[in-house]
C-alpha cells in the first residue's frame, strides 16, 4: 500500500496546490509512482498547474457513480509516466462527495501507487474533512504571516483530533530580506508556535508564479532554480533522506545586513 | 455562558451538547476535547449526555458512542427534552432521562484538569475547577476555569480564571504573553514587552497585576493560597 498524504493549510492561497504539483513531479523524478487527488471540488486547479487541463475527461464523481473505471479517469502525465491525476469535478459543490467516498478512492489509488497526494481546499469545512479523511500523514503549508500561522495551528489541532499524528511543516514564500529587516516572521518564529517538524522551506520567488501560469512545475527544469531545489529537497525528505535545509539567507547574510538587524532589535 | 461542556457529575462524566452549535462544530470540539484530556478521565467512566433541546439522530448517537469508546469512556445515559431523541437513545440501548434537567447545586471543588498537550488555536477548554496545562497555550487558544490556571509553558492565548466570579483565583505561566487575561470579572492585556521569567497574575484592588513568580509568595500578603 502506498502512503496517503494530505497537503493542507487552513488559510487559503498559501501554496497547497503549487506544493502538491511540484512534490508529485519531484517524487516521480526520484523513481516513485504518484497519484494526485484534487479534493478541491468546485474550484479545481491542480490540473491547470500541471498543464493537464485539456486532458481531463472524467472526474472522481464519474468513478464513484460507476460511469467510468478509475483507470479511465486518471490523467497520465506524458512528461512523467509515473504521475497520474484524479481530477475533481469543477461544477459541483463541495458536498458532492463524502469522506467515505474519498477514503474509498484514495485506498484504490494507494493499491497502485507509491504515494497518493491529496490537494486540500482552503478552510476547515466539509471539503477539508473530505480531504483529510483518507490521510495517514499531513504536510502543512503556511506562509510566515500571523493569520496563516494561526489557521495552521488550528488545523494541527484538527488533524491530531482525527488521529493524524504525523504532521510536518512547509514554510512557503519566505522573503529572507524581510526577515532580516524584522518585517516578517522567521522560520523559528513560526516553528515556535506550531511545534511540528519541518519538512522544508520555499522562498518567495516569481519563478513559482511563472511556472504556475505555464503549467510547468519547477522541478521539471533542467537547471533547477532555488524554489525548484526546495521542492525537490522536500520530496527527498519525504523519502527519508537527510537533506540539510536550504540556506535562504545566504545572499542577504552580509555583514551590513547583520549589523542592520542587530541595531533594529 | 459559564456552563462547561464536560464536567464530573453524580452519574459519571456529564457532557453537555449546546443546542445552538451545528453538528460538525460540535464534532470538532468534542474530538479535540477528548483528545486533549485523554489520559485524565479514569478508564471506563460512564458518561451522561445532556442533549437538552438538541435533536440527536441514531447516527449521531452512534458517532458519539464511538468517540467516547475510542477514549475509553462508556456512553451510559442520555438526558433529553426531545421525544425523537429519547426514542433513538432507547432503541440503541442507553438509559434515558426525559424532561428538563433538575438544576443541580454547583459542584464544589471539581478536581483539577491536567492537559498534557499544547492548547492550539481554535480550541476552548472550560472546566469547573483548576486547569493545569503542560505545554503552551497558543494564540487563538482559550482556557476558562472556575479555579486557577497554571500554564507550564507559554501562555499566548486567552486565560480566564475564577470564571464563576471569584477574583481570588490566579493565573500562572512560565511565559506570560497572553492575548488577554481575565480573573473573575476583570480583564487585562499583558504588556507588549513579555518578561523572560515566570509570572503570576492576581487581582489587587480592582485591577489584574503581574508579579514575578519568585517574589510572589513574599510580596503578596497571603501569597499563593
Ligand atoms: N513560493 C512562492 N513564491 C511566489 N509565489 C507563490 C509561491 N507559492 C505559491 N505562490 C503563488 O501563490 C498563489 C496561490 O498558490 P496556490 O494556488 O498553490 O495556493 P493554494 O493554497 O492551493 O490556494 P487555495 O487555498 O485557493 O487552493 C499562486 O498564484 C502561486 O503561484
Ligand atoms: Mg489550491
Amino acid at each position: 500500500m502506498g502512503r496517503i498524504v494530505v497537503i493542507t493549510s487552513g488559510k487559503g492561497g498559501v501554496g497547497k496546490t503549487t506544493t502538491t504539483a511540484n512534490l508529485g513531479m519531484a517524487l516521480t523524478r526520484l523513481g516513485r509512482t504518484v497519484a494526485l487527488m484534487d479534493a478541491d471540488f468546485g474550484l479545481r486547479n491542480l490540473d491547470l498547474l500541471l498543464g493537464l487541463e485539456n486532458r481531463v475527461v472524467y472526474t472522481a464523481l464519474e468513478v464513484l457513480a460507476g460511469d467510468c473505471r478509475l483507470e479511465q479517469a486518471l490523467v497520465r502525465d506524458k512528461r512523467q509516466p509515473g504521475l497520474a491525476l484524479l481530477p475533481a469535478a469543477q461544477n459541483r459543490n463541495k458536498d458532492a462527495i463524502t469522506p467515505e467516498q474519498m477514503q474509498q478512492l484514495a485506498n484504490l489509488l494507494a493499491e497502485k501507487f507509491d504515494y497518493v497526494l491529496i490537494d486540500c481546499p482552503a478552510g476547515i469545512e466539509s471539503g477539508f474533512k473530505n480531504a483529510i479523511a483518507p490521510a495517514q500523514e499531513a504536510l502543512l503549508v503556511t506562509t510566515p504571516e500571523i493569520a496563516a500561522v494561526r489557521d495552521a495551528d488550528r488545523v494541527v489541532g484538527l488533524l491530531e483530533a482525527h488521529g493524524i499524528r504525523k504532521i510536518s511543516l512547509i514554510v512557503n514564500r519566505i522573503r529572507p530580506q524581510m526577515v532580516q529587516a524584522n518585517n516578517m516572521m522567521s522560520v523559528s518564529d513560526v516553528q515556535e508556535i506550531l511545534a511540528i517538524p519541518l519538512a522544508g522551506l520555499v522562498p518567495d520567488d516569481e519563478r513559482v508564479i511563472i511556472s504556475t501560469n505555464r503549467g510547468e512545475p519547477l522541478v521539471l527544469e533542467a537547471n533547477l532554480s532555488l524554489p525548484g531545489i526546495a521542492f525537490q529537497n522536500i520530496a527527498r525528505r519525504l523519502e527519508g533522506e537527510k537533506v540539510p535545509l536550504l540556506d535562504l539567507d545566504a545572499p542577504y547574510n552580509t555583514l551590513m545586513g547583520r549589523l542592520r538587524r542587530f541595531f533594529s532589535r | 455562558m459559564t456552563c462547561p461542556l464536560v464536567q464530573p457529575g453524580t452519574l459519571g462524566l456529564e457532557v453537555t451538547l449546546p443546542p445552538e452549535w451545528d453538528w460538525t462544530h460540535l464534532q470538532d470540539v468534542l474530538q479535540q476535547y477528548f483528545q486533549l484530556t485523554e489520559s485524565w478521565w479514569s478508564p471506563a467512566s460512564p458518561v451522561r449526555l445532556i442533549a437538552g433541546a438538541r435533536v440527536l439522530s441514531t447516527e449521531q448517537l452512534a458517532w458519539l458512542a464511538e468517540l467516547l469508546q475510542k477514549h475509553d469512556l462508556v456512553l451510559a445515559n442520555v438526558q433529553t427534552e426531545v421525544r425523537a431523541t429519547a426514542v433513538a437513545a432507547a432503541m440503541a440501548g442507553y438509559s434515558v432521562a426525559q424532561g428538563e434537567l433538575p438544576t443541580q447545586a454547583e459542584p464544589l471543588g471539581a478536581p483539577a484538569l491536567y492537559l498534557n498537550h499544547a492548547v492550539r488555536s481554535g480550541v476552548e477548554v472550560r472546566h469547573p475547577g483548576t486547569v493545569v496545562v503542560m505545554g503552551d497555550v497558543n494564540p487563538g487558544g482559550c482556557i476558562v476555569a472556575d479555579g486557577d490556571i497554571v500554564v507550564w509553558g507559554r501562555l499566548r492565548g486567552v486565560a480566564h480564571a475564577g470564571a464563576g466570579g471569584n477574583s481570588q483565583r490566579l493565573i500562572m505561566a512560565l511565559e506570560m504573553a497572553a492575548t488577554q487575561l481575565r480573573i473573575g470579572r476583570l480583564v487585562a492585556r499583558t504588556p507588549a514587552n513579555v518578561a523572560f521569567y515566570p509570572e503570576v497574575a492576581c487581582v489587587q484592588g480592582d485591577a489584574i497585576v503581574l508579579h514575578p513568580a519568585r517574589d510572589f509568595g513574599r510580596t503578596t500578603p497571603g501569597g499563593v493560597s
